[in-house]
């Protein structure tokens, strides 16, 4: 049993000690005169805290079974920034943290395509504390601020080779909307404010279910409003449907580890945010109930056509990284699949397994996109070419992560006994219990689009016939084995998923049943209860 | 009703409508100006339109059509002035979150400047229908 204290005190001090390790890199860079060592030990022992805090705190969570609430300075929640982590965000946030570890490993393989290698470490650590703090926190505005610090450290990065006219080109399209996407964020957040009259997460969830004062329709109508912006935004920055235009230039444009962080953790903030309001913030329940569930039924078509046309292009690319690019707007169309469950109302336990399941498609996809983009970075550096024709046969002179990305592969299209068939199952299984059957054929049309598309890069890489002879570069050994790991990490959460189904569940639980428990815990925390306070509210 | 309560609503009006006339043209600034120094000058001025309003939701009930925006001051610092203050007063809470909101603003500004410098080194134009060497 881990002690309570204990992962108070690794939440709270995570994001600023993290903050603080990013100003530092470029310091220590000079002041040790050397580019690429100092900052690299750097962004590890950063990675590392991280990775221990976010297990503690996910071994807690899920062991006492009840949220884990930080207080900021100590102030109560309304009037103070507060951390609340349940099972959901405990497991998205331990994921980011797992996945990230890999990540800055292979940038010190990496790190001779750097000029400046300081900065590089620099805007990863602040896409760490930038992931960590969305995913942690328990105050919407609060998601914002933190929602900008990712998303400014993600432009930086995109834009990280800025002698290449493309890379400058996508970081412009992307931060350039992604502006008006987190401004449209705060304009909700403003609204929001206005009409219920908090922005932290836990009230909101309560008042919006209780609040007698919210019956007017003018409110309602300002806070449906507040909910569209947000998705937009949320969605902008998951890449759903119509929002996908910018990730297929900007994710491959960026060094190969960053584009590992970008389709694998960044796309799920936008999906995390997505749940938080819909299931927690403003469930069936709540003064949205109805519109709520309309906005679901078009996330879900939404969904569809995403994975439809994420596998579709897949199809047409030459180009290895756009091809992982597209894969990942199919995935994150399945993922909106699973999540958009919430509109069955009256078949609990089927929005209860659809959820569990997108949070594990949430998960596979991570491990399995990281891994596969930091596999195609090896072919990449071998050949110096992106594209399948000049990549043919390349993986011979890499059997370890050939037979990686072919694990990889196969997750993401869905084989047994990988984890990436067990989430598409449990979605698959949801719709079933709710007796809609057209779900589960999408979704396996969708995987069996995509798996043609897989198809395409395995036979060229690994299969092909090389047309010059490519030399095995030296050092890359322990690269490899890193990508073997991540990718038997994949078969080994396949294997034991039967023992794990009750840490998605309850995941999937917290979000979709437990939302008393998330409110009641913060409540807890407001000194002679909330009813003492509302009059000085709005 | 009086005649300056008459103003103080038709005034009101007129900036809530002007502001939201700000946000639609500044999205329509920066989707269908071609200029990328012009579609950040409209990226900007969305972000100011959403601050101000930010600034008006701070004065309570303006939602509320019979009561215009009224600026109350503490007077009476003991403890029963500050509870009736802190009932009436403008509410602090939106003026911290538009600060926050403007220096990340600027931060986020700088930087699209700067991408907009890359750019015309690479492709001497800053005309976003010509630099589309992407495919999308």
């Amino acid at each position: 049993m881990v002690p309570e204290t204990l992962a108070l005190n690794l939440l709270g001090p995570l994001t600023p000690t993290l903050i603080i390790l990013v100003f530092l890199t470029p310091l220590f860079a000079k002041v040790f005169r050397s580019d690429r060592k100092a900052p690299f030990i750097l962004a590890l022992l950063g990675v590392l805290y991280s990775v221990v805090a976010s297990t503690i705190v996910f071994l807690y969570v899920y062991q006492s079974g009840k949220p884990l609430v930080y207080l900021y300075g100590g102030w109560p929640p309304h009037f103070g920034i507060v951390y609340e982590v349940d099972a959901f965000n405990a497991l998205l946030a331990m994921l980011t943290s797992w996945v990230m570890l890999p990540i800055v490993l292979y940038s010190y393989w990496y790190s001779h395509h750097f000029d400046e290698a300081s900065w590089y470490y620099t805007l990863l650590l602040g896409l760490l504390t930038g992931l960590l703090g969305v995913i942690y926190t328990g105050d919407a505005f609060n998601l914002f601020v933190m929602l900008e610090v990712l998303s400014i450290s993600a432009y930086g990065l995109v834009a990280y080779h800025r002698e290449r006219a493309e890379a400058v080109e996508a970081a412009a399209k992307y931060a350039l909307i992604g502006l008006v996407a987190t401004t449209m964020y705060f304009f909700a957040l403003i609204l929001i404010y206005a009409g219920i009259g908090s922005v932290n997460m836990a009230l909101l969830a309560m008042l919006s279910r209780f609040s007698q004062t919210l019956n007017d329709p003018g409110v309602r109508y300002l806070t449906l409003l507040a909910l569209a912006l947000s998705l937009w935004a949320f969605t902008y920055k998951s890449a759903l449907f119509p929002n996908h235009f910018w990730l297929p230039d900007a994710h491959p444009e960026a060094p190969t580890p960053v584009s590992a962080a970008l389709s694998g953790l960044v796309v799920n903030v936008g999906i995390y945010a997505t749940a938080r309001f819909l299931y927690t913030l403003f469930g069936s329940d709540s003064m949205l109930s109805g519109y709520r569930e309309a906005v679901l039924v078009v996330i879900l078509m939404l969904g569809v056509v995403s994975g439809v046309v994420g596998a579709m292009m897949m199809l047409l690319q030459r180009d290895i990284k756009r091809l992982l690019a597209y894969s990942t707007i199919s995935h994150v169309g399945i993922a909106y699949i699973g999540l958009s469950a919430g509109f069955l109302t009256g078949y609990e336990e089927a929005v209860k397994i659809a959820v569990a399941g997108a949070i594990t498609h949430v998960v596979a996809h991570s491990i399995a996109k990281a891994l596969l983009f930091m596999s195609s970075g090896v072919f990449i550096d071998a050949t110096g070419s992106r594209d399948l024709d000049d990549l043919q046969g390349v993986g011979r002179q890499y059997p370890l992560t050939s037979i990686s990305m072919i694990i990889g592969f196969l997750s993401l299209a869905g084989f047994i006994p990988l984890i990436g068939f067990y989430s598409k199952l449990l979605i698959a299984y949801g719709y079933f219990v709710a007796g809609l059957a057209i779900i589960p054929v999408l979704i396996i049309v969708i995987s069996a689009i995509s798996l043609l598309g897989y198809m395409k890069a395995i036979v060229a890489i690994v299969f092909g016939v090389p047309r010059k002879s490519v030399e095995r570069k030296m050092g890359i050994g322990w690269v490899e084995v890193t990508l073997f790991l991540m990718a038997l990490s994949l078969i080994v959460l396949g294997i034991l998923f039967y023992y794990l189904t009750p840490i998605f569940e309850k995941a999937s639980l917290d979000l979709v049943k437990n939302v008393g428990t998330y409110v009641n815990e913060a409540l807890n925390y407001i000194p002679g209860g909330l009813s003492k306070w509302l009059p000085y509210m709005r | 009703m009086e005649p300056t309560e008459f103003l103080n609503l038709y005034l009101l009006s007129v900036t809530i409508a002007s502001l939201l006339a700000n946000v639609a043209i500044s999205l329509y600034g920066v989707f269908y100006k071609p200029h990328y120094t012009k579609k950040i000058i409209a990226v900007s001025i969305l972000s100011d339109s959403a601050n101000t309003i930010a600034i008006f939701i701070g004065f309570r009930r303006w939602l509320s059509p019979s009561q215009p925006p009224s600026v109350a001051i503490a007077t009476n610092l003991s403890r029963e002035g500050i509870e009736k203050f802190a009932n009436v007063g403008v509410d602090p809470l939106p003026q911290a979150l538009v600060l926050t909101a403007i220096v990340i603003g600027l931060a986020v500004t700088l930087f699209l400047i700067y991408l907009g410098y890359m750019l015309y080194c690479h492709y001497k134009t800053l005309d976003m229908r010509e630099i589309r060497r992407l495919k999308g």
